[in-house]
């Protein structure tokens, strides 16, 4: 367990006082914390303490990892609202300690990485999804040269160039749709910018998360030498799980990156803002879900919201679970793979919060988040509409 | 599989139980940096009281203690196993609010749910539980509470414990029975409404009982209109500042009701650590103060109300040598933050992590009456002076009493103790300082309330209850748990 002892300081921070549960702070919009709790059978192990106590336990030689232990610990979204919840006051003059001491994305993600190492991880799925990723070097079973698909016939993108838009295997492969969505905005704008097409591989997002270490570092290595060779001096990422893994673990991982790193909401809204995009009326109410990978882990609250503000038409109604503490749509860490069943649970109760703003549709800005809320959906039997932000843009640009 | 695993699955559904040990690890320590851990041979999470009697049967039956559980936020070790080979119940499954009765000013809820949690929504609709539980209220649930004589989670100057506001329990009895008590003993009331009646106050018995007498299912609270208008105010205070705050708080008692929702010392130690023993300050607008610190909030049906209880209560602030900060956050108004952002239940985490990564407080919290806190804060002195090389020997512990809490009408909550490092190597230390620190403060005068195993033990080390007194209480013990089921090891019953 040496990821885990590296982290050590991390795991005796743990007060347990249990903060992480199940908080509520109306003066600051926290109702609850953890999406995994309500679906699962509310053992201590199933949030945040409970994890910690057991590293504490594994440090000290009192407990051995098992398969049962490394089942509950890949039922977590990574989402980091425990870490949002833990001692956090919300306040800018008022910092307890505990928060600082401790990233619990972080820690659960070292634990992950032992267990891989002691063959008690990842789950089966995760397994196969790494193996396939080895081959052809996407976690969708498609073929590496399929990756082009989604670009419209007849669209050319050069390799090289100041502006490289990191596309991602997720929008290529399931969701064409987001990817043209941005490709439209890029082209409305008059943006000029590559695709490092057919040499990017997938950014390693799964693999960070779900501990296998190993495949991650291999990918992230071949993805920076490829985006260097580029001569990129920005990166562009639609995806915000591709986002997350370029501006954070790369950087944890080589340092300080050789080009500047971006998310297409603030790409859009500094268009919008620059007036290089021309939007019609819209007339729609939208409620903005957070991406965990965007929101908590990347501090990216304000940028899709002026996107919405700008839009003309567009009125936008809060959820009651917002920003910091926003609640998770279930899928990320490995989860949607890992545990489908309960990754489309924990979205149905996004699914019927957005439902209660009354709004006409529920924006994001993550295709992960999508994919799993459509899901929930289509479960309850929603009419609500499920969209990424670049594809409500693209929708009402006006035609010049 | 065992059978005693099989008759819990039988009784809680196959998914509640677990024998894991990595689940049981999961409860084998409270939130302190002294008593070793002890998991538990199974964790089971009843959802209803019927179930949670079943499994009081089962346990009677094969001999297997119980320990309650609720939030799992005991600083004294009361909610983890003190014997070998029990089953932790834990009731934060059952967490439904199960009626607001606005005509009878009532709540009544399954134990297992936070305090936070039923205070969000209770304001809802314009009520507050008046006390709002413990300082840990976010996560400790409304049985732990109750077990306890909570207080520190806010509202307690003004509504003094959480358990002088119960008016009803159901309560599963070491044998599995399930009793109602309070206005709900008589099959002929309508609806819960007041503690006292129907002969002996026997929802008294199981209140600030740390779990010993049975397992609380549910409860009927009363609950409180949240008034429209509210002050709050921060000062530096001179010292000695115990005895200043002492004479402020006796004055405003003597003035009657003023008013006043919480009020808190924070000691010169407090802040000047808040400020020195970890990297970032905790209170940025606090950085550089030399002075310990006061607070008040207050609450008013009417805005001429406010103005004219701020006047007196100011006053007498003035008079005790307070100067008032600023009245913005930014200005160090802690106590803004404390009412308006319900920082009232997080007041306390500072301590956590206080000296860095891994320190975990020790507490040592007792009642006094408001006039011996000055006394009590001078033998918290001396006894810091007479092991301080002991103190600095283990890793460099700290001592000394963190704020000070008008609790009631009559009473400070002294929020005194140790400051530890959490490591193997540290623990034995810990807990004979620990110990050595709560007895003296038993042997002094001092009242605790959140007992545990060590409080409990340690009343009965220092003989602080007569012989009558004691054996009354292990009469009760025995009548109503003669097979030693629930929480065996407190009060060494």
């Amino acid at each position: 367990m040496e990821n885990t002892k590296r982290l050590s300081d991390m795991v005796y921070a743990c007060s347990g006082i249990g903060d992480c549960r199940i908080a509520y702070r109306w003066a600051v919009g926290r109702y609850g914390v953890c999406p995994v709790l309500e679906h699962s059978p509310q053992f201590d192990p199933y949030y945040a303490r409970g994890k910690i106590r057991i590293a504490k336990g594994i440090l000290e030689g009192l407990l051995e990892p098992s398969e049962g232990l490394a089942k509950v610990l890949y039922q977590c979204t990574t989402c980091g609202s425990c870490h949002s919840a833990c001692h956090q006051t919300m306040c800018e003059y008022i910092v307890l300690p505990i928060g600082r001491f401790i990233d619990h994305t972080k820690l659960f993600e070292a634990m992950r990485a032992d267990l891989v190492e002691e063959g008690l991880g990842p789950m089966p799925r995760h397994r196969e999804i790494a193996e396939w990723t080895r081959k052809e070097h996407n976690p969708y079973m498609e073929k590496h040269e399929d990756r082009l698909k989604w670009l419209p016939a007849g669209k050319t993108v050069p390799r090289n160039a100041d502006l490289i838009w990191f596309v991602g295997c997720t929008e290529p492969y399931r969701m064409p749709e987001l990817a043209q969505a941005f490709l439209k905005i890029l082209e409305a704008a008059d943006v000029d910018f590559g695709i490092v097409h057919p040499d990017e591989w997938c950014c390693g997002s799964i693999f960070f998360r779900t501990g296998v270490w190993n495949l991650a570092r291999e990918l992230a290595s071949h993805n920076l030498e490829v985006l260097k060779a580029s001569g990129a001096k920005k990166v562009v990422i639609h995806c915000a799980g591709c986002f997350r893994t370029i501006a954070k673990d790369y950087v944890e991982l080589f340092g300080k990156l050789p080009f500047e790193v971006v998310n297409a909401v603030d790409l859009i809204r500094d268009l919008l803002k620059e007036g290089k995009l021309k939007l019609e009326k819209a007339n729609v109410k939208v409620t903005y879900h957070d991406p965990c990978h965007l929101g908590r882990h990347m501090g990216i609250y304000e940028a899709p919201r002026e996107i919405l503000k700008m839009m003309p038409g567009v009125k936008v109604v809060e959820m009651k679970r917002i920003r910091d503490a926003s609640w998770c749509c279930g899928a990320g860490g490995g989860v949607k793979s890992g545990f489908p069943e309960l990754a489309v649970e924990i979205a149905k109760d996004r699914i019927k919060e957005a439902e209660e703003t009354g709004a006409d549709y529920l924006v994001t800005a993550c295709p992960f988040c999508i994919m799993n809320l459509q899901d929930a959906k289509e479960a309850l039997g929603s009419k609500i509409r499920v969209l990424d932000i670049a594809e409500l843009v693209a929708d009402n640009l006006a035609l010049v | 599989m065992s059978k005693v695993l099989k008759l819990l699955q039988d009784a809680v559904g196959t998914e509640y139980v677990s024998d894991e040990d990595f689940i049981t690890y999961a409860y084998a320590r409270g939130i302190d940096s002294a008593l070793p851990p002890n998991p538990p041979d199974y964790v089971v999470k009843p959802g209803t009281a019927e179930e949670v009697a079943e499994v009081v049967k089962i346990a009677n039956k094969y001999k297997i203690p119980i320990v309650p559980r609720g939030g799992g936020c005991c600083l004294l070790g009361g909610s983890k196993p003190i014997e070998k080979g029990s089953i932790v119940l834990d009731t934060a499954r059952m967490h439904k609010i199960l009626n607001i009765d606005e005509n009878a000013l009532t709540v009544t809820v399954e134990t297992g749910i936070t305090w936070a949690e039923l205070n969000s929504k209770l304001n809802e609709l314009g009520y507050y539980t008046g006390n709002l539980g413990p300082g840990s209220g976010i996560s400790a649930v409304v049985g732990g509470g109750l077990s306890h004589h909570s207080v520190g989670g806010g509202g307690g100057a003004k509504y003094g414990t959480c358990t002088q506001h119960c008016v009803a329990l159901e309560v599963v009895l070491p044998n599995g029975d399930i009793i109602n008590t309070g206005s709900n003993a008589s099959v002929y009331t309508k609806e819960p409404f007041c503690r006292f009646g129907f002969g002996p106050d026997l929802t008294g018995l199981f209140l600030g009982d740390n779990g010993l007498l049975g397992i609380k299912t549910k409860a009927t609270l009363e609950i409180f209109p949240k008034p429209p208008y509210h002050a709050a105010k921060t000062f530096t205070i001179e010292e000695p500042s115990p005895e200043n705050a002492a004479k402020i708080w006796l004055a405003w008692r003597k003035r009657g009701d003023l008013g006043i929702f919480d009020s808190q010392l924070w000691t010169l130690t407090m802040v000047l650590g808040t400020q020195l023993l970890t990297d970032v300050p905790q209170i940025k607008p606090w950085v550089g103060l030399t002075k310990a610190v006061f607070f008040y909030t207050m609450e008013a049906e009417t805005e001429e109300q406010l103005e004219a209880n701020i006047k007196i209560v100011d006053r007498i602030c003035k008079e005790n040598g307070c100067t008032e900060l600023g009245p913005e956050l930014k200005d160090g108004n802690y106590a803004k933050w404390h009412y308006e952002e319900q920082g009232h239940w997080l007041t306390f985490h500072g301590i956590w992590g206080g000296m860095g990564p891994g320190s975990i407080p020790l507490t040592t919290e007792v009642h006094v009456p408001i006039h011996r806190f000055p006394y009590i804060a001078h033998k918290l002195d001396e006894w810091e002076a007479a092991h301080k090389a002991e103190l600095d020997a283990n890793g460099g512990m700290q001592s000394g009493i963190s704020t000070a809490l008008l609790c009631g009408h009559t009473t400070v909550e002294v929020d005194a103790g140790l400051l530890a490092w959490d490591k193997p190597q540290y623990r034995a230390k810990n807990l004979e300082l620990w110990k050595s620190q709560l007895e003296m403060l038993i042997r002094e005068g001092g009242m605790p309330y959140m007992l545990g195993e060590i409080y409990s033990k340690g009343l009965i080390d220092t003989e602080a209850f007569n012989g009558a007194y004691y054996s009354f209480l292990k009469s009760i013990k025995q009548a109503l748990d003669p097979n030693r089921i629930i929480s065996p090891g407190k009060f060494y019953l």
